[in-house]
């Protein structure tokens, strides 16, 4: 529950990202080890001394004049013509071009990917708009998930964040959402039938980031408004989401960006897995309770955020959805 | 007709038919000729010359009258005659085959049966045809029906058989007489023949041999008012809980156009029911009816048209059907190039059916797969199938939205024999990595695709359309297509399911596919196909080139407890391994035959890379109704590879189970089941009028005539003028033909007329 410092802290890290952008390193490093022909023009003038010195030499003691004192003597090392060959005429700085592809028009039907990560809107406490707890982590915490779970699984998903209403119909066009922070989470009627309708039709819902009993009432009392009847049980270790696609031997407690040492944002919280399933057996909801995988996936890249975490976030990302479009 | 020619012409036509023309004067005809050309020349002469009030013209035509007078007197002169080869009495052989079929007991218009011709013109003693036939020659006397034997006389008839075979009698009859001199043989019969063998072969043989066949055609050429249930188009085996769409061809006679229900009943129990519209007259209507079989094992399915007011035969308003509904799983492979929702939403519409096992293969990155509903843990262990066996393991597979890039060139040939081989079903489904935009182009499994690929897009962002799929005509009668809806609501079921989207244009089928559904949007130029299908080599390869079928499931337009989705692709599914061909499959000719009849089981048998196998054991396990058991070794029929046979004669009447077990140098190759039905069959009241055209074709073949009970008076005669055997040549004089004496006295009254009308006497 970091809201507010965390936005600071987000406009701050994207800054030093773009500054410290590994493509960019690379280049640098490239144009570091040109070939020879870009070494340092004073270097090889004051190598022509003792050069100069050994023709005047020379010239006095056969009274012959040399035919042109700049004529070059250094001798190539083997392979600098290929190196020169392959320079550029011109090194710059290469400028950051996005490799994501485009934003989807607003009119435009979504289908041109077959995956669109999408983030639950859902009414809840706190200020209008993205400041509500649908919003945390949003967007930059979808974007960078989408980055690298596409580094992960041959995924062909659309790179940018997906947002939509639980009451919205155009939401029965992703079989999978992202709820996060549904400890403020108080949805409306509509949202409650619009939920109901989603999962019977085949929907999967992935919740995220609430910790402690108070939070946990909070969903609980909103998802019984969805299925006031249906168990939420626990999802144990030998339960097949945790073998989709990675094989993961243990839940973790994944902690929000700056609480590394001490991961439980409420006292003596321990991490569960919990699910619901529909009257076939079906898992519809993966609850990721007292935990904050949403938190990992953005700030996976942060030196400081432990690999541990993110490493665990990313493959239990990658396992939730590879089951969910599977099952 | 056939009496005044013979008036005029002092002989039947028949006799001029087989005679030869001559003349009978002592002296050449070119004597004649030249004679009557001198007179005619004096004749004319004698007109010219002659001067008085005639004119030209008038003289010309009494000196033609004349001369055609003179000319009738010179043919008299000639002797005309013919010479006609005619059969020695007492000294040939007839044969008499008389239809001894239950069709035969069908009473006319007039209420008198077709075997009362027989017991009146060859039981009765006061028979006026056997007098005649019997003076001339000596009769031997043969009944046919399923089977043809001699009998001493027409009074063994019985009128029981329950099926025609004309073949089979015309060759028994030839055989048996094939050592006297036959004169011809005789066929009584309503030319229904209802066993299907071909009559070319016999008529070839009675053509070489010389025997003509004199064909008496009894009953009527059209029965009316009657309905008859005619072919029933339905498959042998099908899967348990499939939906079975059945054609059943109905003619009618003297109905009209009104309508009849069609009911469908297993074992007495009545599953559907069908409103059918008849069509005109003799004009056959097909009417397809849906329903499902419930329970594993074979099952009798009776079709009835209940009778009608005023029906002439009630016989033919039912038709039964063996069919074996098969309980086992049918696995199918769905491979998937990338994480798709059209896997879970495929897994879903087919997870409670237990006839199909839907292994998935889905790679989830470079060489990693994730592999769902597979036997064990080898089994796709090293990804996609490599070798024939692994694949062939397999009754269909369906490809997704992968590249033809992640195959390897053998991987490509197994795709395409697992279809033109294996016989197997083949789904391309749409994506990204599919047809065209997949590179599936010049590979060899492009012809099996039923579309034609287009070159792939150059937009960057790659083609997207959105796709509002209807049914094509094809498609409104496919079952595949139907959604579980009535046929005339098919159309309005398609209209109510939301838009799809496609990535792969594609706007052509192969020459020789059909088109199932079609698509159009405003991102189309041209119609999509959305849905088609063509047979290639020994399977079928279907292709459905949107990417998001799981719309028809999760779409917010469509209604909760909507099963379109799931039906569509239970049924999808269903019709991909329907038909699909097992390594060992044994079959009957016949699903249902009479106890005693024999039986042809055969069996085709190959190892599982599906290659026919022609040395192996192959045992048949016959059950009887009763529990009998009887072992036969089933032989290679070494016209065919891999195909064995055997016939047997079942004896008791129900059902028998036939279980057929291959193997080779001790290994198993397979084994498969198939059941016969033996009771007596309703043949002979299906297409029970008289079959003119067949008779006709027999007799014109043999150089027989063709007779009804009406006209069959002359038939003693004319086999005396137009039969084979001991024959002698005899000479009939023509000259004082009657037609000669009226034309000479009619030129004679002309010429005379004329000069009286025109005043020369």
């Amino acid at each position: 529950m970091q809201r507010r410092p965390r936005a600071r802290v987000r406009r701050k890290r994207t800054e030093e990202r773009s500054e410290t952008f590994p493509d960019i390193e690379i280049s640098q490093q490239s144009r570091r080890s040109r070939g020879p022909e870009h070494t340092n023009p004073m270097s090889r003038s004051l190598l022509h001394l003792p050069v100069l010195a050994l023709v005047l030499f020379t010239a006095l003691n056969t009274g012959c004049a040399p035919d042109s004192v700049d004529e070059p003597t250094y001798v190539a090392p083997p392979g600098a013509d290929f190196m020169s060959q392959q320079a550029p005429p011109r090194v710059s700085r290469p400028s950051f071009v996005d490799p994501r592809g485009p934003r989807m028009n607003p009119n435009e039907i979504p289908g041109r990917y077959p995956f669109y990560w999408t983030r639950a809107i859902y009414s809840g406490w706190g200020r209008r708009g993205w400041g509500q707890s649908w919003a945390t982590d949003y967007p930059k915490g979808d974007q960078q998930f989408l980055v690298v779970l596409k580094r992960l699984v041959r995924l062909n998903a659309y790179d940018w964040d997906n947002a939509i209403r639980l009451d919205d119909p155009t939401l029965r066009r992703f079989p999978i959402i992202y709820a996060v922070e549904v400890g403020g989470m108080d949805m409306t009627n509509p949202e409650v039938e619009g939920l109901r309708n989603y999962l019977d039709a085949g929907g999967f819902l992935i919740v995220d980031d609430f910790w402690g009993q108070r939070e946990w009432d909070v969903f609980e009392y909103n998802i019984r408004r969805v299925y006031p009847d249906r168990p939420i049980v626990d999802i144990t270790l030998d339960h097949p989401i945790y073998s989709a696609y990675y094989d993961i031997e243990e839940v973790k407690q994944v902690p929000a960006i700056g609480r590394a040492m001490y991961p439980a944002e409420c006292y003596g919280c321990v991490p569960h897995v919990k699910g619901m399933y529909d009257e076939v057996g079906r898992l519809m909801v993966i609850i990721n309770f007292n935990t904050d995988l949403g938190d990992a996936w953005e700030w996976a890249e942060d030196p400081g955020y432990p690999l541990e975490y993110s490493t665990y976030a990313y493959e239990m990302g990658a396992n939730m959805i590879v089951y969910a479009m599977s099952h | 007709m056939e009496r005044i020619f013979e008036f005029l012409f002092k002989y039947p036509p028949l006799f001029f038919e087989q005679g030869d023309f001559t003349f009978g004067a002592p002296t050449s005809v070119r004597l004649w000729l030249i004679i009557a050309g001198l007179l005619g020349a004096g004749t004319v002469a004698s007109y010219t010359i002659a001067r008085g009030k005639s004119t030209v013209t008038e003289r010309s035509v009494m000196a033609g009258l004349r001369v055609m007078l003179l000319a009738v007197i010179i043919v008299c002169l000639l002797q005309p005659s013919l010479i006609l080869s005619t059969v020695v009495p007492q000294q040939n052989f007839v044969g008499i085959l008389i239809d001894d079929s239950q069709s035969m007991l069908l009473t006319d218009e007039n209420g008198i049966s077709r075997s009362s011709f027989v017991n009146d013109a060859f039981t009765s003693d006061e028979s006026e045809l056997v007098r005649q036939l019997s003076d001339r020659f000596a009769l031997r006397f043969f009944r046919f029906s399923d089977v043809a034997g001699r009998i001493d006389s027409p009074a063994e008839l019985t009128y029981e058989g329950t099926h025609t075979n004309l073949a089979r009698a015309l060759d028994v009859a030839r055989e048996e007489l094939s050592g006297v001199p036959l004169s011809g043989l005789v066929m009584i019969t309503d030319g229904a023949d209802n066993d299907n063998q071909p009559l070319a072969e016999s008529l070839v043989s009675l053509q070489a041999a010389g025997v003509p066949v004199f064909t008496v055609g009894v009953g009527e050429e059209t029965i009316a008012p009657d309905i008859e249930l005619g072919r029933i188009e339905m498959p042998r085996a099908v899967l348990e809980g499939s939906s079975l769409t059945v054609d059943a061809v109905i003619t009618q006679m003297g109905f009209g156009s009104s309508t009849v229900p069609l009911i469908v009943e297993d074992e007495l129990r009545i599953i559907a029911e069908e409103t059918v519209e008849l069509g005109p007259d003799r004009e056959p209507v097909v009417a397809r009816i849906y329903f499902e079989l419930e329970g594993v094992g074979p099952r009798r399915v009776t079709f009835r048209i209940p009778p009608q007011p005023g029906e002439r035969v009630n016989r033919n308003n039912t038709r039964s059907v063996q069919v074996e509904v098969r309980g086992e799983r049918e696995k199918v492979l769905y491979f998937e190039g990338e994480p798709r929702f059209e896997v879970k939403f495929m897994r879903r519409a087919v997870q409670e059916d237990e006839n199909i096992q839907l292994v998935v293969l889905q790679r989830t990155a470079e060489s990693k797969f994730l592999r769902l509903d597979v036997d064990d843990g080898n089994e796709l262990e090293f990804g996609f199938p490599t070798s024939r066996e692994e694949m062939y393991r397999y009754r269909a597979l369906i490809l997704g939205s992968v590249e033809a890039s992640f195959f390897t060139h053998d991987q490509l040939q197994i795709i395409a024999d697992f279809v033109s081989e294996r016989g197997g079903g083949l789904l391309f489904l749409g994506g990204h990595g599919a047809f065209a935009e997949g590179g599936w182009q010049g590979t060899p499994v492009e012809e099996v695709m039923p579309v034609v690929l287009g070159p792939p897009t150059d937009d960057p962002q790659g083609f997207f359309a959105e796709v509002k799929v209807t049914p094509t005509q094809a498609g409104l009668a496919h079952p595949s297509v139907l959604l579980g809806a009535e046929q005339d609501q098919v159309r309005e079921r398609w209209n109510s399911l939301p838009t799809v989207t496609t990535v792969n244009p594609i706007s052509q089928v192969r020459p020789g596919a059909t088109a199932l559904l079609s698509g159009s949007g405003d991102q189309l130029a041209l119609e999509q196909i959305v849905l088609a299908f063509q047979r290639y080599g020994r399977g079928k390869s279907i292709a459905l080139t949107i990417q998001d079928s799981w719309l028809w499931q999760m779409h917010a337009d469509v209604p909760l407890e909507d099963q379109s989705h799931e039906i569509f692709w239970q049924q999808m599914i269903r019709w991909l391994v329907d038909g699909v061909p097992e390594a060992v499959e044994a079959v009957t000719d016949q699903e249902q035959v009479e106890p005693g009849e024999n039986v042809r089981l055969v069996t085709n048998v190959s190892d599982s890379s599906y290659i026919e196998v022609n040395n192996a054991t192959v045992t048949a396990r016959i059950t009887s109704p009763t529990g009998m058991v009887e072992e036969l070794l089933v032989d290679w029929t070494v016209q065919r590879d891999g195909e064995y046979s055997v016939e047997f004669r079942p004896l008791e009447e129900g059902e028998y189970e036939v279980e057929v077990t291959a193997e080779r140098n001790g290994e198993i190759l397979g084994s498969d089941k198939t059941y016969l039905y033996t009771a007596s069959r309703d043949d002979e009241y299906f297409s029970a009028s008289r079959h003119t055209q067949t008779l006709r074709r027999i007799a014109d073949e043999t150089g027989g005539l063709f007779y009804t009970p009406e006209d069959v008076s002359s038939l003693p005669e004319d086999i005396r003028v137009t039969g084979a055997g001991v024959t002698l040549v005899e000479e009939l004089d023509l000259w004082d033909m009657p037609f000669l004496f009226i034309l000479l006295l009619t030129l004679m009254g002309a010429e005379w007329g004329f000069r009286r009308i025109r005043g020369l006497i």
